[in-house]
């Protein structure tokens, strides 16, 4: 997976090769596709949790001063 | 970089911008502070992770398409050849300034050890996403979800702003040829288009429940915490001074740029590669937002909440031509900006019924509006670009600033690219039923289970014995 090996080899090339992540020149395009399956499916997951969490909340029709009751102290 | 002298003027503007980014980030724990403060104490906890979700999920959309927008759209596309390529298309070839090279996949989004520029200034562009995106958050607290504000902020974040940056923040852009447009610190590009944006948003979200009375009238809702508000809008001040030193190019060789044969001019410029200097944009910047601040004091009777948010009015109202203006010239029209955006607010939040709960729409929006539309008169016949007189443009020559130019370019920021999309993905969200919370939650407050577990928490905690 190293692109680099050896840096004394690597910065005295005729033409010094810029990109030194690992997989360099191969793996770009398949992490760029992992990357957007994780934010859309962040999207996915929150978007349920919260329905889920509104509709729990909104069931129970608290009045607009009953959150007073639950202010911590410490 | 084997020569001594470039390698200090590149790793100088690197490190130059890096720092920006910095100072900028400043902006987001401001408005952060900012939104808790002006919210209820039942809503806080969501209020903050809100406007905090919006950091990732611009971030990683910024990566995955905002930038290259902003390469590829100078064009419009079709409305103004490129001076690069001379093409009207999607500037997507083999160009040195090619959104080509900021796909996602390309090596140049990464660590290069022959690119040490691309990174920070990406990163200072992201971070005026961020702006843009947080504008819009505060307006619309206590009432929108999570889920719809995202979607909402990557919108704005990722895609319209920086549609706008490529037409009229781009050297190449197409409003500054056509219609000469000048907007040095995004009085525009940044302001006029999130406060449109959120105006669109709240006119489908509506109202806190409460905020207006039967017959009509609006009532005040906080802010709960001012010295969080104190605070958060020091910290945005603070940023700021980021912001304006990102919107620079530190330093800059004109001569060989414009095509001047034999000269050589190093200084620093603007966006749009016309010089002015830092030391005279930081007095501007002073000069506005004092400006601003004693018009706020005046017209808001003393007011802290309206005084603080109008020194940010004042310099909102300024930056359009801040690069140029006299010091004194910039106080004023930070006045005059301060109390266009104080009336406008009031007056659209009786007539439409509109709850913009931190009057983000009035400061950054109408205050982003007034300051195009005059800079178009004070700066009346500068050239937009130094390019139209070098030899990289070469079709027909860059418009001047001007004042039809600037109110044109105004509508397209506030309405065009602003308060259309935004109203509109606030439609589709309202109809998917996704856009605003139960009524019963906005009564209980988003935190109730939050605080009930909490409440719980502490009584077990102080009722134990080991």
């Amino acid at each position: 997976m190293a692109t680099v090996t050896n840096w004394i080899d690597h910065l005295s090339a005729k033409e010094v090769v810029g990109a030194v992540y690992p997989g360099a020149g191969s793996s770009e395009t398949l992490l760029v596709i992992l990357g957007v399956v994780i934010w859309i499916g962040w999207h996915v997951l929150t978007n349920k949790s919260e329905s889920e969490e509104l509709s729990r909340l909104a069931r129970k029709k608290h009045g607009a001063n009953d959150h007073k009751s639950n202010i911590t102290d410490w | 970089m084997t020569d001594q002298l470039g390698a200090l003027t590149t790793i100088f503007t690197e490190f130059y911008y890096w720092v920006t980014v910095v100072l900028m980030f400043l902006i987001h724990v401001g408005f952060c502070m900012y939104e808790v403060g002006a919210s209820r104490y039942k809503h806080h906890q969501h209020t903050l992770m809100k406007n905090t979700m919006l950091i990732p999920l611009v971030t990683v959309t910024w990566f995955f398409f905002g930038w290259w927008i902003y390469w590829a759209f100078p064009t419009g596309p079709g409305l103004a050849p490129s001076i690069m390529n001379e093409s009207a298309a999607l500037i997507t070839d083999e160009s040195t300034f090619s959104a080509k090279w900021y796909l996602p996949n390309t090596e140049f989004m990464a660590i290069n050890l022959n690119d040490h520029i691309s990174g920070v200034f990406w990163a200072a562009f992201l971070l005026f996403s961020w702006t843009a995106a947080s504008i819009v958050s505060g307006a619309i607290i206590e009432r929108i979800t999570t889920f719809a504000f995202g979607i909402l902020a990557i919108a704005i974040g990722s895609v319209f702003w920086t549609i706008d940056a490529a037409w009229g923040w781009h050297f190449d852009g197409w409003m500054l040829k056509l219609l000469g447009y000048h907007d040095a610190y995004a009085s525009g590009v940044i302001h006029a288009i999130a406060g449109g944006f959120a105006l669109g948003v709240l006119m489908v979200l509506g109202p806190r429940i409460g905020k207006f009375s039967s017959s009509g009238e609006p009532r005040n809702i906080g802010p709960r915490n001012p010295w969080l508000v104190t605070i958060g809008l020091f910290l945005i001040y603070t940023g700021f001074w980021g912001f304006y030193a990102a919107c620079n190019i530190p330093i800059f060789d004109l001569g060989p740029e414009y095509g001047m044969e034999g000269v050589t001019y190093w200084t620093a410029t603007n966006i749009y590669v016309t010089p002015t200097t830092l030391s005279g944009i930081t007095m501007n910047f002073l000069m506005s937002l004092s400006g601003g601040l004693l018009a706020g004091y005046v017209i808001a009777k003393g007011d802290p909440f309206w005084t603080y948010s109008s020194g940010l009015a004042g310099v909102i109202c300024a930056s359009a031509g801040n690069d140029l203006y006299h010091p004194i010239q910039a106080m004023i029209i930070g006045m005059i900006g301060v109390v266009i955006a104080y009336k406008l607010h009031y007056w659209v939040e009786r007539k439409f019924k509109i709850d913009d709960a931190v009057g983000a729409v009035a400061v950054h929006g109408y205050a982003g509006v007034v300051g195009l539309i005059i800079c178009g008169f004070v700066l009346n016949g500068y050239p937009s670009s130094g390019y139209s007189v070098g030899a990289m443009w070469d079709g027909s020559t860059y418009a001047s600033i001007n004042p039809l130019g600037q109110f044109l370019g105004a509508i397209i920021m506030f309405v065009v690219l602003g308060l259309i999309p935004g109203y509109v993905i606030a439609k589709i969200l309202n109809g998917m039923g996704k856009l605003r919370i139960p009524r019963e939650v906005e009564i209980a407050g988003l935190d109730y289970e939050m605080m009930e577990s909490a409440k719980g928490d502490e009584k077990a905690v102080s009722s134990a014995t080991r």
